[in-house]
């Protein structure tokens, strides 16, 4: 049995969530505009949107193009961080380019990539790419440039070459930054997701936002907020979960929930 | 060595048993200059020249920046000399190996791995099956007094455990030489002396090579066949002390030995008479 504190630590994500809806209702039924439904009425429009089987399609186009541009974006960019954190050369090389790259919204590159490779999911799937690389580099080159040169010593004097090093004490030793990372990462990625949507409009969640929006829409235009919101909120629960259990050996005691998970 | 009081009856049965013992590590001329953008270059050790012997327990003694952490980089090949040249075996060093294991003050075990884990670490890598890793691992984890502890994290042991799993985690790969950092400097002095004890009852079995890295004077007497005294700016080698107190050595009985009480005394007077002290630049 739970004691009423432990319940109610628990339970207090939750009475954010509904103290958020309870104000936007009350605030949407004081103002009265065409533009801003109640809470209530958006929440109505979920099903219908979810029951659509073309609104399914676009939904899931999106979080394939999501689930690519993360994938490769964190493959291509754990190696590339380490290496940096690990190589004054690599990192001297990267680092300024990485710079120029930091402050640009992905997004606003849209249209040029758009000019290259079209509208299709090739240039959606770059910018996404695009967003999630950055923070994962940038949190990989941390942790690597942290890992504590004795370490790396005692893995030499153990016999670990020095690709041996990089992948089996490097790569774990650095995991609980990496992954911080990657949890911003996946954040960014569904972001950008949605802005390249915006920009580019074919298919996808974000499609179905903005057509909405276009055609004066405004239950289906929150109902899409909250669903992307939702989707964002599950993912990042479901990356939490999985964080938490490949670094446990790295995290103090903390039983404060700080998601959802 | 004229500082230690000569005793005729020590030095004639020592004579005989001093054979010419293999040398495990020559240090010839061995001089480490540090190269700093802006100021001028810092001549860390100086020619410095130490032959140590299969068996031995030699302690290296000096304030902290005279280079005798470096001096045993060197050795674990971990750092390249500027100058001169190091050997283990006969054997020039050009970088680590398994046959000589640091045990650092910082510990630097893999958090990510269990106790077991980091002790079965180098035995795995040396292609050890793993039944017969696990089972040597775990006979070293008792032995170095944490047998219960196997699967714990590093994060959930207190610094004197951590050293004691860093000692099985390098002994658990058989190096000929322990090239030990200030192993105990980050513990307390209760700690301390138990480590220090642990380490002498396990150097007692097998009598390893050990290169002992110090600023303690009762430690490296306690310790130790032979003191090496270093002195910094540049780093040099200022006396090697031979330690003539019987093994196995207890501690309380060492107390109250005035042989022990005049080594402590003779090497504090050498830190005296050079005005060594950290304040120099």
């Amino acid at each position: 049995m739970m004691s009423g504190r432990a319940l109610l630590l628990r339970s207090a994500p939750w009475l954010a969530c509904l103290g958020l809806l309870g104000v936007w209702q009350i605030g949407a039924l004081i103002l009265n505009t065409d533009s801003f439904p109640t809470a209530w009425e958006a929440a109505r429009a979920i099903p219908s949107i979810l029951g659509d089987k073309e609104s399914l399609i676009n939904i899931l186009a999106s979080l394939r193009r999501m689930a690519v541009g993360f994938s490769i974006g964190v493959v291509f960019s754990i190696p590339l961080g380490l290496m940096m954190g690990r190589s004054r050369g690599v990192a001297s090389f990267f680092n300024p380019l990485l710079m120029v790259i930091y402050p640009v919204p992905k997004a606003a590159l849209m249209p040029i990539i758009m000019l290259w490779l079209g509208v299709g999911d090739v240039a959606k799937t770059l910018v996404i790419f695009l967003g999630v690389s950055l923070p994962v580099i940038y949190h990989s080159f941390q942790g690597a440039k942290a890992v504590e040169e004795k370490m790396l010593w005692s893995g030499a004097a153990m016999g670990l070459s020095a690709a041996q090093r990089m992948i089996r004490i490097v790569l774990p030793a650095a995991l609980p930054e990496i992954l911080t990372g990657c949890r911003t990462g996946l954040v960014l990625a569904l972001i950008t997701m949605v802005t390249s949507e915006m920009i580019a409009r074919q298919s996808g969640a974000g499609n179905i936002l903005f057509n909405a929006l276009d055609m004066g829409q405004y239950d289906t235009v929150y109902a899409m907020i909250i669903i992307i919101g939702a989707m964002g909120i599950g993912l990042d629960a479901a990356f939490e979960n999985i964080r938490a259990r490949l670094v446990k050996w790295s995290e103090p005691g903390f039983d404060i929930p700080l998601s959802f998970a | 060595m004229k500082l230690v009081p000569s005793r005729p009856e020590v030095e004639a049965k020592a004579a005989p048993a001093r054979q010419p013992a293999a040398a495990m590590i020559e240090i010839d001329r061995v001089s480490q200059v540090f190269r700093t953008s802006g100021r001028q270059d810092h001549l860390a050790l100086s020619e410095i020249s130490l032959t140590i012997e299969d068996g031995a327990f030699v302690s290296i003694l000096g304030p902290s920046g005279c280079g005798k952490s470096t001096l045993l980089y060197i050795v674990g090949g971990f750092v390249s000399p500027t100058g001169g040249v190091a050997r283990v075996k006969g054997r020039a060093i050009t970088g680590p190996g398994p046959d000589r294991g640091p045990v650092f003050q910082e510990f630097a075990l893999f958090p990510w791995k269990s106790v077991l884990g980091n002790v079965m670490y180098g035995p795995r890598q040396q292609g050890v099956k793993p039944t017969e890793a696990e089972a040597q691992s775990r006979a070293l984890i008792e032995m170095v007094g944490l047998k219960g502890f196997e699967n714990f994290y590093p994060k959930e042991l207190s610094g004197g455990m951590k050293q004691r799993v860093a000692l099985a985690r390098t002994l658990a790969y058989h190096p000929a030489v322990l090239l030990m950092d200030e192993p105990f400097g980050a513990l307390d002095a209760h700690t301390r002396t138990r480590l220090q004890n642990d380490l002498l009852n396990i150097w007692e079995r097998d009598r390893k090579t050990v290169l002992f890295v110090t600023h303690s004077v009762e430690e490296a007497v306690y310790l130790s066949d032979k003191v090496v005294v270093m002195t910094r700016s540049p780093g040099r080698i200022k006396e090697i002390i031979d330690i003539d107190l019987p093994r196995p050595r207890r501690r309380t009985e060492l107390l109250l030995d005035p042989r022990y009480q005049k080594y402590l005394v003779d090497i504090e007077r050498m830190f005296d008479d050079t005005g060594e002290d950290e304040l120099r630049p």
